[in-house]
């Protein structure tokens, strides 16, 4: 009878005690690109139908992040962050030539020399170009200097990692049509180029020989990935099935002297998809990456197989996007019911609840009749039962755009996570995170932490090192990475949303694999890790009339 | 507020099966003769922006109600699927009994620790509690020492002015912090900077021009400058904070700012069937209830208790116990703001909601005197800062095993003095009954004022114990 009883009363209040989709903290966006400065747009014929891509860092020591925005056929741009401190956004574009550049689809932010400035290399319908950083966010063109040739191809997509005891980053550079070859661009696609860090007896690095990743599929997006945990990095690429003929995505090992694919024997599930971006984030901290690959249709989100991954070194992957709502794929506003078609993708804790959440750059490709026009860009916040709830329409970022390239990043040192979309043939949007929606306007939200890290000696930004932030019983994991996107990458101060949580516990796996000893950290802060230091320091943004 | 609504969604279509636990607590229809101790739930937005003399009575008077209720199940006590973790923390499986003095749920209302002499007072050794970190299995919820510290209950007398004090305390630390970044931005260069406030310092900072702060020879308060001063460590920062932990921990009633849908994606965390147990009005009612709670005053002695009791406080000075038991400290402003500012998220901060509840504590503590530049004086004989208070000869007070909230287990708060004289036992155990035995059993940083006590005669410490004896909180 008891149980008869329990039953009828699960029934009348389960309804009830089942929370409204998303319960939690949804972002208010305010788009302010003109009134902050930013007055740019990437545009051009076919060959800008892709690419649109914008590197984020901090290139005159103010660790307020720059940006830098392909053009197109028009020149890219370099914007001077002058944003006030939790307030206003401001950007004040560099007049300079050198970083005025043409037929620019994308960057992205590294340091190639370990001196004090980031560098960014630039990816080009044409020659590739490396800007070498010299502070005050002046830049020259080093490829001579660097010996890297920077090829000729149509280049979409960049990764860098560092190999070994390295000092200098292997770069990646994913190529897309060759153009020149018979029948393009139908089954024509260029190879994607590896290149390894030469060091001369006197410590200069080049980049003077490229190796062929052969066969290229039409790359739109290349990440360095450390899939099994064995801190070795593999290389993702994801294909454009438009113009690849047998192509598939691909996953190549490349830390031995040749790279070579991980094929069907190797575990390797062939996977066809318009794969336009990648992005990586440990969604359930177990130290194994979850993927994100933007397509024409629906988002796949994979986690990878831990049992074979660990046991047997298989990468293989299960399609979790369904069950966990991220699929995305058709407009969630508007009558269009076509396919939408996802470019950039970027995993961040966009409101500061510990939960990753997943932004999603959408745009037709261009006038493509059997896909949605009106195709607004994602915002899908991670929920406590591990699914997405798309909030775009809410957050205030669906317009009626092209979006492709993207940066997540906090522009005005405030904790809260801004967007700056790149949209093909209109202006670049720029999202100030205004706060979170409540009936009395944007209020505060969860606490947060920025974390800067630093080593001395080679690979200065620590790319690849893994942090681990323990708030209470919950273990967040983020991996410093260069590579992935769509045509858009950043370096800067890692972001964790802390929820309720006022005091964090932070380890960092260097680069080398050493973990560090634990760190106590305040939540609201940012702070610099440098290594071996026994204490983090803490950073203050200047105050508006210091600066 | 969505998750309001839905109970009052809930509320209408609610099918009633006698004898089932399925509790709505937001409901204010509770009759008075009904199980529930809570019949009437505060609606923050009744209290909000300045509240006259008899708004803010009118919500101590709701503050003192909850104080003193015994909470049942009828309003949600119990967490059987949650921890006493401050952030919240699922169980795996549900304690085999609900009630623990370990872990909780140790207590059914407030008053029933904090009572000693009156409510709003202190705890005997009966009354401690036991601090951890909130497990996910209750399997470890144990009284064994390096699973939890045992801390004796604390007497809330003066707490609002406690509070307002670390507010003003934390504004100059973080001014100095500013300042110094300011002027090594413009310097281009290192700068040190002494943080003080009220008198007490707090060790130095070094300030960076690229902006980094090293913080490492900062003493006594958390690094991000912020002046905790609740608790027997000086890791809560508002009475707010400390009632909705302590709501959770010793009641399991859970309040919706901290374990709502907002932060937990559920309307029942703890899965006890009862939502919206602790409304942020309740919680706001709690606050005034104890920000108003008296200063606690001098007793009225004997003239023999009186002369021993003056000989005494010389002595108190000359062994220069007021270095940190600081006798009194000055305060710019008797206005509180409920939420207060320093809060971060899962305890209600300005912005949240409507307007913040502000008052004026010169209603309820209007005896305090004044100092030449007219700021209250605060009696409370104690510094709002942390300190070593053991040491390798005297460790007694250095008896816990974990550190808590990253302060270190030999670092404790300077214990306020006023009311000493009615609040024993003593030490953060509550496991020394004299005034004798835990001055004896003061090391570390007190260790010189410490000796010098031992060094005196019966007659000397028997005086000094007259004038802390003096310290009371009236009936």
């Amino acid at each position: 009878m008891k149980r008869i009883l329990l039953v009828a009363v699960m029934l009348t209040t389960l309804p009830c005690l089942a929370v409204s989709e998303m319960a939690g903290d949804v972002p208010l966006y305010q788009e302010q690109a003109i009134a902050a400065g930013i007055e740019h747009q990437y545009d051009g014929p076919w060959e800008n139908f892709v690419g649109g891509g914008v590197a984020t860092f901090d290139c005159n020591g103010d660790r307020l992040p720059e940006v830098f925005i392909a053009g197109g056929a028009n020149e890219s741009a370099l914007y001077i962050n002058r944003s006030e401190p939790a307030g206003k956004l401001s950007f004040v574009r560099d007049e300079s030539m050198v970083t005025r550049i043409k037929q620019v689809n994308g960057a992205y932010p590294i340091n190639l020399d370990n001196d004090e400035w980031i560098d960014l290399i630039v990816l080009r319908l044409g020659q590739n170009i490396l800007l070498k950083g010299r502070g005050d966010c002046q830049f020259t063109q080093a490829n001579a200097s660097f010996e890297f040739d920077g090829g000729a191809a149509w280049s979409t997509a960049f990764a860098a990692s560092f190999y070994g005891e390295d000092k200098y980053p292997t770069l990646a550079i994913g190529n897309y049509v060759d153009r020149s070859a018979p029948g393009s661009p139908w089954g024509t696609c260029s190879d994607n180029m590896l290149y390894r860090p030469q060091v001369s007896n006197n410590g200069k690095v080049t980049y003077s020989e490229a190796f062929a990743l052969s066969p290229g599929h039409c790359a739109l997006s290349i990440l360095f990935t450390d899939w099994n945990r064995s801190g070795i990095d593999s290389l993702r690429v994801t294909n454009d099935r438009q113009y690849h003929r047998g192509g598939e995505e691909q996953l190549w090992k490349v830390a031995d002297q040749y790279p070579r694919l991980y094929s069907r024997a190797d575990g390797w599930q062939s996977l066809v998809i318009w794969g336009m971006g990648i992005a990586e984030g440990d969604l359930n901290a177990d130290g194994f990456p979850e993927y994100a690959l933007t397509s024409m249709g629906d988002t796949k989100l994979q986690a990878v197989d831990v049992q074979q991954a660990v046991e047997e070194n298989r990468p293989a992957y299960e399609d979790i996007a369904f069950d966990r709502g991220a699929t995305a794929h058709r407009p969630y506003i508007g009558e269009d019911l076509k396919p939408s078609t996802g470019w950039h993708a970027e995993f961040s804790d966009v409101n500061n609840d510990t939960l990753l959440d997943l932004f999603i750059t959408k745009g037709n490709v261009e006038r493509m009749k059997d896909f949605a026009a009106f195709d607004p860009d994602n915002l899908l916040l991670g929920m406590h039962d591990g699914r997405f709830s798309e909030q775009g329409d809410t957050a205030g970022i669906a317009l009626d755009t092209r979006g492709r390239g993207a940066v997540v990043a906090d522009f005005n040192v405030d904790g809260l996570q801004d967007l700056l979309v790149v949209n093909r043939s209109a202006p670049v949007s720029l999202f100030r995170h205004m706060g979170f929606k409540s009936e009395y306007g944007p209020r505060v939200g969860g606490n947060w932490l920025g974390i800067e890290l630093n080593q001395k000696g080679g690979n200065r930004h620590a790319v690849g090192a893994r942090l681990s932030i323990k708030t209470g019983n919950v273990v967040q994991t983020r991996r410093v990475s260069v590579g992935g996107g769509h045509a858009s990458g950043k370096l800067g101060f890692i972001h964790a949303g802390l929820g309720v949580a006022e005091r964090a516990t932070v380890r960092v796996q260097w680069p080398d694999g050493e973990w560090s000893a634990a760190y106590r950290v305040f939540a609201n802060q940012f702070v610099v890790i440098t290594r071996g230091d026994e204490q983090v320091s803490y950073w203050y943004p200047p105050e508006p009339d210091s600066k | 507020m969505i998750a309001r609504r839905l109970i009052r969604v809930c509320t209408l279509g609610l099918i009633v099966i006698p004898g089932l636990q399925v509790v709505l607590a937001d409901n204010n229809i509770q009759p008075a003769w009904s199980d529930a101790a809570i019949h009437n739930h505060i609606e923050l937005n009744d209290y909000s922006g300045e509240l006259s003399k008899e708004k803010l009575d009118s919500l101590v008077r709701a503050g003192q109600s909850l104080f003193s209720a015994s909470f049942t199940s009828a309003d949600g006590v119990g967490r059987p699927m949650a921890t006493q973790a401050i952030i919240p923390t699922k169980r795996k499986r549900p304690p085999r009994s609900e009630f623990a003095r370990t872990a909780g749920l140790d207590a059914n209302a407030c008053v029933s620790c904090h009572h000693q002499p009156i409510a709003g007072g202190a705890g005997d050794f009966t009354a401690n509690v036991f601090v951890s970190e909130g497990f996910q299995l209750s399997d470890f919820d144990s009284t064994d020492p390096q699973f939890s510290n045992e801390r004796n209950t604390n007497h809330l007398f003066g707490a609002g002015l406690v509070e307002l004090l670390a507010r003003e305390m934390t504004t100059d630390l973080q001014q100095i912090r500013k300042d110094a970044l300011l002027e090594a931005r413009s310097k281009q260069e290192t700068v040190k900077k002494v943080m003080a406030s009220k008198g007490v310092t707090f060790g130095e900072i070094l300030a960076h021009p690229d902006g980094r702060i090293d913080t490492r020879n900062i003493k006594g308060v958390d690094h991000d400058l912020i002046v905790k001063p609740f608790s027997q460590k000086g890791v809560m920062t508002s009475l707010r904070q400390f009632t909705v932990n302590a709501l959770n921990h010793h009641h399991g009633m859970q309040a919706t700012e901290r374990f709502g849908a907002r932060w937990t994606g559920t309307d029942d965390h703890d899965e006890d069937s009862t939502l919206a147990e602790m409304t942020a009005g309740d919680v706001s009612a709690l606050v005034a209830y104890q920000a108003t709670l008296k200063v606690p005053s001098g007793k009225q002695l004997t003239p023999e208790w009186l002369a021993a009791s003056k000989r005494g406080s010389e002595l108190f000075d000359q062994l220069s116990c007021n270095s940190c038991h600081m006798r009194t400290l000055p305060l710019d402003s008797l206005t509180f703001t409920d939420p207060g500012p320093f809060d971060a998220a899962g305890t209600l901060r300005q912005g949240e909601s409507g307007k913040p509840a502000i008052y004026d504590l010169a209603h309820y503590l209007s005896t305090l005197e004044r100092n030449e530049q007219g700021q209250w004086l605060v009696p409370l004989f104690g510094d709002l800062k942390r300190h070593v208070i053991a040491d390798s000869q005297v460790s007694q007070l250095g008896n816990e095993l974990l550190s808590q909230r990253f302060v270190e287990r030999n670092e404790f708060m300077t214990a306020e003095l006023w009311g000493v004289g009615s609040t024993a036992p003593y030490g953060h155990r509550g496991d020394i009954t004299t005034l004798t035995e835990v001055i004896a059993a003061h090391g570390g940083d007190a260790r010189s004022a410490r000796d010098q006590y031992i060094e005196l005669n019966e007659s000397q410490r028997s005086d000094i114990n007259a004038f802390l004896k003096s310290l009371v909180i009236e009936p």
